[in-house]
């Protein structure tokens, strides 16, 4: 008897709870009047993300955005399994992907860079001058002594120190390892044979290198430790500047050497502008012309051609199609050092962004 | 009428969720991880070539299994760095662990006693992603500058105590090892806290009877007694250390394709290196970066079990030999 009471109480209990949960149910239901974006993806477009959405949201009240940063590789994967309604990549997808998915777009929404920057007591001053070939020994092992002559061919009358050289290069999943490896690809024959480019690569096992988490570990590595040389996205500009670390010229494909500037990064954009295709998904890494800087990308927006709902698909396109335009405007670019698409990747990419459906 | 037993079917039911998670974890690593395993084979255990290949490249056909060019997992380095690594910070945290908890249950004044065990606990539940952080701006940097100098300076005559084999940059195995040791010490402090606490008065009153010393009582008598409990914690201790993930990956260096060659030379344990690699491996259309990251996690959860049946072995045989 007093068992039964008991289990009348809890059943009595479950029931009043599972109204409970009903009811929150409802109000979730009758709040959801907005539509909500959800991003995800790419550290490096993530701080831009948090510029444009504020504005956004201002100009369309009907949408709201949330944004993530996890990785590319997570945005990617995440905006085609539909958890998400924008992946940010700073990789495009591969034919390998793309042929498993292929309602799947790949839209820019600006361009990014990326420097090296290097930690040499007393030369930090000086815009010291490497190469794919002369980066690819660095980080292959062959190239091991600040002092080497393949570094002081390219520095004449510099004073280089008789010191090992400590290269860095990302641990975790990272676009702006897919684009550093591509510059060494694209430029060496024998990286492109041994390791290749991707966001991750097998690295060399060199006698003194390291590896460090994501841009601010990159920063951290060459604060810490002096002789060393690494590879950072250029929206960490101002945190390199503050520690006073070297930022390298960069042999172009013209055999020039550039600093990464407004007008160098806008003069590859420039070269490799019309042979962008359809979908997109192009490299900007070692564009010819004398004034381009050699690693330089498109940062993309990873979209389902299909999504959820009419509204979902509405709100999606109304976002990228602002990003593109009224987003790639100086006052909010400037702040992350990224670049302007140029016009005819933002008629590219409305054509792309018209296929988007509910 | 057949009594209702709500309480005990509900008991049941909570109490088998465990175990039932714990298989189905299992049973799902092994069925993802199935294609991986024969694509890998044994090589995947010795081997210190980790390569995810070719991503962007078409996936061609090998041994049968479709996979990017050039792909090639070995874990032999990870398998290491992550046995290293722990059995250091089991070693750096035991001597330290167990003055404490002396200290705790024998000399410390019995007014601050309650709280000095709640600051122990307290490190206990730390996060690890503070210890990482700390350990980036702290202990790297104090590394770097004074300890692996020290260290080469008195053991330098061995290559594998002298940092100019390594980067010298701090990160590396000694910086994960002494950050593991710094979380694993409250568990075994706070076990063999309660353990000598639970040491019976006649015994100790024995001992200090036979005129032995206050030392000697703690030494001689508690601590025996508090073995098995120590041992025990140690092992909780190690299963910790084993599977820390973020700390490890913050300060360990992310070696890739070589063995450590010293105490100061960047490592990557097994359990950092599945959450470094993950983001990358979701982009291989072939899936099989994917799948041999479970493998690693797979071989990771053995290794684990297999430490700790050891371990419960030696307490077993620790018992045996005290009743015989």
């Amino acid at each position: 008897m007093r068992s039964d009471s008991k289990l009348r109480r809890s059943v009595l209990l479950g029931a009043g709870a599972a109204a409970l949960v009903a009811g929150l149910g409802v109000g979730v239901a009758s709040a959801a009047q907005t539509v909500t974006l959800t991003e995800t993806g790419s550290s490096l477009l993530y701080p831009l993300f948090n510029i444009w959405v504020p504005h956004f949201e201002k100009a369309h009240p009907g949408i709201r955005v949330t944004t993530q940063s996890t990785g590319s590789g997570t945005g990617i994967a995440q905006a085609i399994k539909g958890l998400v309604q924008i992946g940010a990549s700073d990789a495009y997808m591969s034919n390998g992907q793309l042929k498993q998915n292929p309602g799947i777009l790949n839209i820019p929404l600006a361009i990014s860079a990326q420097s090296i920057n290097y930690n040499l007591p007393g030369l930090n001053g000086h815009h010291l001058v490497f190469s794919g070939p002369v980066l690819a020994g660095i980080y292959s092992g062959t190239i091991t002594n600040w002092d080497a002559p393949a570094i002081a061919k390219l520095n004449p009358g510099v004073k280089l120190p008789n010191h090992k050289i400590i290269p860095v290069h990302r641990t975790d999943g990272s676009g702006d390892t897919f684009i550093f490896s591509q510059y060494l690809s694209f430029s060496t024959p024998a990286w492109n044979s041994k390791v290749g480019y991707g966001t991750s690569v097998s690295w060399p096992a060199v006698q003194g290198g390291l590896g460090a988490q994501g841009n601010p570990g990159m920063v951290e590595a060459l604060k810490g430790n002096k002789y060393s040389i690494a590879y950072v996205g250029v929206s960490f500009a101002k945190q390199i500047d503050a520690a006073h670390l070297g930022t390298a010229k960069l042999v172009n494909r013209a055999g020039k050497a550039v600093l990464p500037t407004a007008k160098t990064v806008s003069a590859a954009a420039a070269a490799l502008g019309d042979k962008t295709p359809t979908d997109e998904r192009i490299s900007l890494i070692f564009a010819p012309g004398a004034n381009s800087y050699p690693i330089i990308n498109y940062e993309y927006a990873i979209v389902n051609k299909k999504q959820a709902n009419k509204a979902t698909a509405d709100a999606v396109k109304t976002l990228l199609t602002w990003a593109s335009n009224e987003g790639n405007a100086e006052q909010y670019l400037k702040q992350v050092h990224f670049k302007a698409l140029p016009k005819k990747i933002r008629e590219l990419s409305a054509k792309q962004i018209a296929q988007i459906q509910g | 009428m057949s009594k209702v037993k709500p309480f005990r079917l509900t008991m049941a039911a909570v109490a088998l969720l465990i175990p039932l998670a714990l298989a189905a974890i299992v049973f799902f690593l092994a069925r993802y991880s199935w294609q991986a395993i024969g694509f890998n084979g044994l090589r995947f255990l010795w081997t210190i070539n980790w390569n995810l290949g070719n991503l962007y490249g078409n996936t061609v056909m090998r041994h049968g299994y479709e996979v990017p060019p050039g792909a090639n997992y070995g874990i032999l380095a990870f398998i290491v760095g992550t046995l290293f690594s722990s059995f250091l910070a089991i070693l750096f945290a035991v001597p330290v662990s167990v003055g404490a908890a002396m200290f705790l249950s024998e000399k410390a004044p019995a007014r601050m006693r309650p709280w000095l065990t709640m600051l122990v606990e307290l490190v206990a539940v730390v996060p690890s992603v503070v210890f990482g952080l700390w350990g980036i701006f702290v202990l790297v940097p104090l590394i770097a500058n004074w300890i692996s100098p020290a260290i080469t300076a008195v053991l330098g005559f061995m290559p594998f105590f002298n940092m100019n084999n390594s980067t010298g940059s701090g990160y590396g195995l000694l910086a994960a090892s002494i950050v593991l040791a710094l979380m694993i010490t409250p568990i075994i402090t706070t076990t063999l806290y309660d353990a000598l606490n639970q040491v019976p008065r006649e015994l100790r009153e024995s001992a200090y009877a036979l005129g032995a010393t206050h030392f000697e009582v703690v030494a001689n008598t508690m601590l025996p007694t508090a073995r098995v409990t120590l041992i025990g914690g140690i092992v909780l201790a190690l299963g910790r250390a084993l599977g820390e993930t973020m700390a490890v990956l913050m300060v360990s260096g992310g070696a890739l394709n070589y063995l450590p060659g010293t105490i100061f030379t960047p490592i990557s344990t097994m359990a950092a290196f599945i959450l470094s690699q993950l983001d990358s491996a979701l982009q291989d259309p072939s899936n099989m970066a994917v799948k041999s990251l479970a493998e690693i996690a797979l071989v990771l959860f053995v290794i684990t079990v297999l430490v700790n049946a050891v371990a419960r072995l030696l307490v077993r045989r620790t018992i045996n030999a005290r009743n015989a």
